[in-house]
């Protein structure tokens, strides 16, 4: 009786230890708010490797999808707020609210890392009557309703660009949604869609091998993959004030974990963002190297919520005010 | 000369055609398991294979991609749950030969018709790769619309029986494919404000209730019958068997390296529109359709595999992905530093012969492999049912939490367990049910699709089929078929077939 009383006494102190015991000490769970093969998916597998290195634990990586990755989130959100479930997001959640997908965004969160950012593009079949942007929108204006721009649904990228693209000069174009911008980009490709507001890794390979014509860096600034296309402030300077804009990549705790758990992901992850490999394997794809973590990442995310959000219901998109939830018009 | 040194690659390095085997040897079983998908091994190696070099680690996915494609109709056939959606159409047939202890007949004949249809597959992507993605990315919405047509017809050849019921099944599946967060408009359909419903319901936590579930429910009924004893003798086929098969098998293989090349469709389509053709072509099968004819084995088999080689078609030469396995090997291809796309062949050409093959000596292990170890696996269908029933119950519970770590999916695939034993008590068709799961977004998405691409106009869409030679091939065939199973097609085939017979007998 006794041994049994000393046996469940040092059971429930093996139990209670680990509280004392040094953040991580068991394997960590990273959701993965989208598909696996997708961009979220393949920069969250290729960081992970090198953060887990630092932190001396498994980072267990599964793909969580559904909703927009809201399923993703809301079982992030649900579990404890103790470090051991990270949630790898893109710029989704920000918009649940005003799309009314959700109730919880990344504000039930604290960032740990902003990897990076997509840089948008204006990619047109190799064919189509018109080279640079302000030719474009001249054709456009031509042919109203006749030019067909690829998209990825109400809150997706192309919806975002288009809508800055018309708060600046009202075009009048029928966009054709798909399921996400590989689907896209292959309709493009094929002949079903005329022009694509697409994120430059993406179209980077198609443009290359000439099967699809670049119009504009949707950016403040050319990029290095593709000198020969211009900034689309180059041509039409107006849209300095909205840009640069662009979907992001994020790594994230549940708000409420422990402040040195904090410290200790954040500092992993943002030396795994230097891991050479990893900065070749982004540059490749197009994206340009954030690594935000603190005050900064989350001013990057105010910034980014306000001036999509506002964007999106000026349009007519949205189906809730940013007002609703608090979300002052930049 | 630089080809052959590049498909020489796998051969001459020990490793590689190790990793290989174990690649093949590991898919069959993952495949054979419901639930453990294919797309799920994959996107694990990739962490996995992460600090390896690249041709190992796609040694490695493409054994697995191979083995797992076959490996699904193993259970098929040994006890009536597809290992993996384009395994179901194998189940038909393949189920009612164990049930007549023909199991090890089934499993050799589909072995070697898979290494056909696997073969012929990778001719195409090593010959054809560049004439076929051409083919394939000119699909417009209206023509995936007009495969999905063709798709939701084949409940004609699915229903068994009664057709008014297979129809039925039919709906209910498209019904439960339209559950969910609609991605074109972003507003819930049949959500009913609950979240979980956002995502849709995982059709195969729909199959595994529906085939596995329902059948150990069923099987309770007639747990104490000793189990059919399984002969295991002609489990190699013989060639004149196989050689009577090969004309239906090179059309399959056609119908499977076509739909597997194409973005967004894959070899679970492939199986059943084979499966359809197998039913059209074949005049005479020795055993009816669903009872357990070889030609309902050959003609899925043979497709399903053939997409394999068909969906790395548009992923070597544009970088899209031709179904979700090579969606995710593209991810593990950017992760290893190289750029998928138009350039990939031009700029580094050994990738593709690499790939080629690769995806050989998979297949030709999997022959191997396939047809070693039938007794053993056989067996299991001998094992008592108070035994295997429960075996089968936990398979399919982990197979459905595997899916998305979701205990809904759990949850689902009970409850569509006992709407699928009701189902089979009242005589409907489970086949159809899947069929409506699989087309549902399909048809529905390009459907609109193609009408938003027209600017909402109904009528340009119409005749945009009429214009397009691709458009109009595919609504012509739609039509044939509709046409060939009226009772006044059957009547005038009868007179006819009369007519020539009654002139056969004249002096």
């Amino acid at each position: 009786m006794q041994n049994l009383f000393y046996g469940a006494a040092l059971a429930l102190g093996l139990a209670t230890t680990p509280a004392l015991a040094e953040y991580p000490e068991r394997d960590i769970q990273g959701i993965i708010q989208w598909g696996a093969g997708g961009s979220t998916d393949t920069v969250s597998r290729s960081l992970t490797p090198h953060a887990e290195k630092i932190l001396g634990a498994s980072v267990i990586l599964q793909n969580v999808t559904g909703g927009v990755g809201a399923i993703g989130l809301n079982q992030a959100e649900r579990a404890d707020a103790d470090g051991y479930t990270l949630l790898f997001g893109a710029e989704n959640p920000l918009l649940y609210k005003i799309m009314g997908l959700g109730d919880k965004d990344y504000a039930d969160f604290v960032p740990i890392n902003i990897i990076a950012r997509g840089i948008p593009i204006l990619v047109a079949q190799p064919d189509a009557p018109f080279d640079t942007f302000p030719e474009m929108i001249a054709y456009i204006n031509e042919n109203p309703g006749e030019v067909r721009f690829g998209s990825t649904g109400p809150g997706g990228l192309p919806s975002v660009v288009t809508a800055m693209i018309n708060a600046k000069t009202p075009i009048d174009v029928t966009s054709v949604p798909y399921d996400g911008d590989g689907p896209a980009l292959t309709a493009l490709q094929g002949g079903a869609v005329d022009v694509m507001p697409a994120v430059l890794g993406a179209a980077l390979e198609p443009v290359r091998a000439g099967n699809l014509k670049a119009i504009a860096i949707f950016d403040t600034q050319a990029v290095e993959q593709l000198p020969d296309t211009p900034a689309i402030t180059d041509t039409n300077p107006e849209f300095a004030d909205v840009l640069p804009w662009g979907p992001f990549f994020g790594v994230f705790v549940k708000a409420g974990t422990p402040d040195d758990v904090v410290a200790k992901l954040t500092d992993a992850y943002a030396q795994a963002t230097q891991n050479a490999d990893f900065l070749s394997m982004m540059d490749g794809r197009g994206f340009r190297m954030l690594s935000l973590s603190g005050a900064e990442a989350q001013e990057f995310l105010d910034t980014w919520q306000r001036q999509t959000a506002w964007t999106l219901f000026d349009a007519g998109i949205a189906k809730n005010s940013p007002e609703d939830f608090g979300i002052a018009r930049p | 000369m630089d080809i052959i040194s590049n498909l020489l690659i796998p051969i001459v390095n020990l490793d590689l055609l190790l990793l290989i085997a174990v690649g093949t040897f590991a898919g069959i079983y993952v495949g054979a398991i419901p639930g453990l998908s294919v797309t799920m091994a994959v996107s694990i190696l990739i962490s996995f294979t992460f600090s390896w070099e690249v041709y190992p680690a796609l040694a490695l996915m493409i054994g697995i991609y191979m083995g797992g494609v076959y490996g699904g109709s193993r259970t098929a056939i040994l006890l009536n749950i597809p290992g993996a959606p384009s395994a179901i159409a194998t189940a038909l047939d393949g189920f009612p030969m164990a049930q007549q202890g023909r199991a090890g007949e089934a499993i050799g004949i589909v072995t070697v018709v898979s290494f056909i249809g696997g073969f012929l597959g990778i001719i195409a992507l090593a010959l054809f790769a560049p004439f076929l993605s051409d083919f394939a990315i000119g699909f417009q919405p209206r023509d995936f619309m007009l495969l999905a047509i063709m798709g939701i017809l084949l409940v004609g050849s699915l229903s068994g029986d009664s057709l008014v019921k297979g129809v039925f099944a039919g709906a209910l599946g498209i019904g439960i494919g339209a559950v969910g967060m609609d991605p074109l408009t972003v507003q819930d359909r049949f959500v009913f404000g609950i979240p979980d419903l956002r995502g849709g319901i995982s059709f195969v936590a729909v199959m595994i209730g529906l085939f596995g579930v329902s059948e150990t429910l069923a099987q309770l009924h007639s747990i104490h019958t000793p189990a059919v004893r399984q002969k295991i003798t002609n489990i190699v086929p013989s060639w004149a068997k196989v050689r009577k098969h090969l004309p239906l098998g090179l059309q399959t293989s056609t119908i499977g390296t076509v739909v597997g090349a194409l973005p967004g469709t894959g070899g679970d389509i492939a199986a059943l529109m084979a499966y359809d053709h197998a039913q059209r072509v074949t005049r005479n099968p020795e055993v009816p359709f669903g009872k357990g004819a070889i030609e309902g084995l050959v003609a899925p088999e043979t497709a399903n595999n053939a997409a394999v080689g068909g969906a790395f078609i548009p992923m070597m030469t544009l970088g899209i992905p031709g179904d979700a396995v090579t969606a995710i090997m593209i991810g593990a291809l950017f992760i290893h530093g190289l750029n998928p796309g138009p350039m990939l062949m031009i700029e580094q050409p050994d990738m593709f012969w690499f790939i080629v093959s690769s995806l050989t000596l998979a297949n030709i292990f999997m022959l191997i492999f396939g047809l070693t170890g039938i007794r053993l696996f056989v067996r299991i269908v001998e094992l008592p049912r108070t035994v295997l029933l429960p075996v089968i119950m936990v398979l399919s519970i982990v197979g459905a939490y595997a899916i998305n770590n979701s205990v809904t999916d759990v949850y689902w695939m009970l409850g569509f367990g006992v709407l699928g034993y009701f189902m089979r008590l009242y005589g409907y068709p489970l086949a159809p049910i899947i069929l409506g799961v699989i087309l549902s977004r399909l048809l529905d998405d390009n459907w609109r699709r193609a009408i938003i691409s027209e600017r909402d106009d109904f009528g340009a869409m119409m005749m945009g089929i009429f214009t397009s030679p691709l458009s109009l091939s595919l609504f012509l065939a739609v039509v044939l078929i509709v046409a060939t199973s009226t009772p006044w097609w059957k009547r005038w085939r009868a007179r006819k077939a009369g007519v020539v017979a009654s002139q056969g007998q004249k002096p």
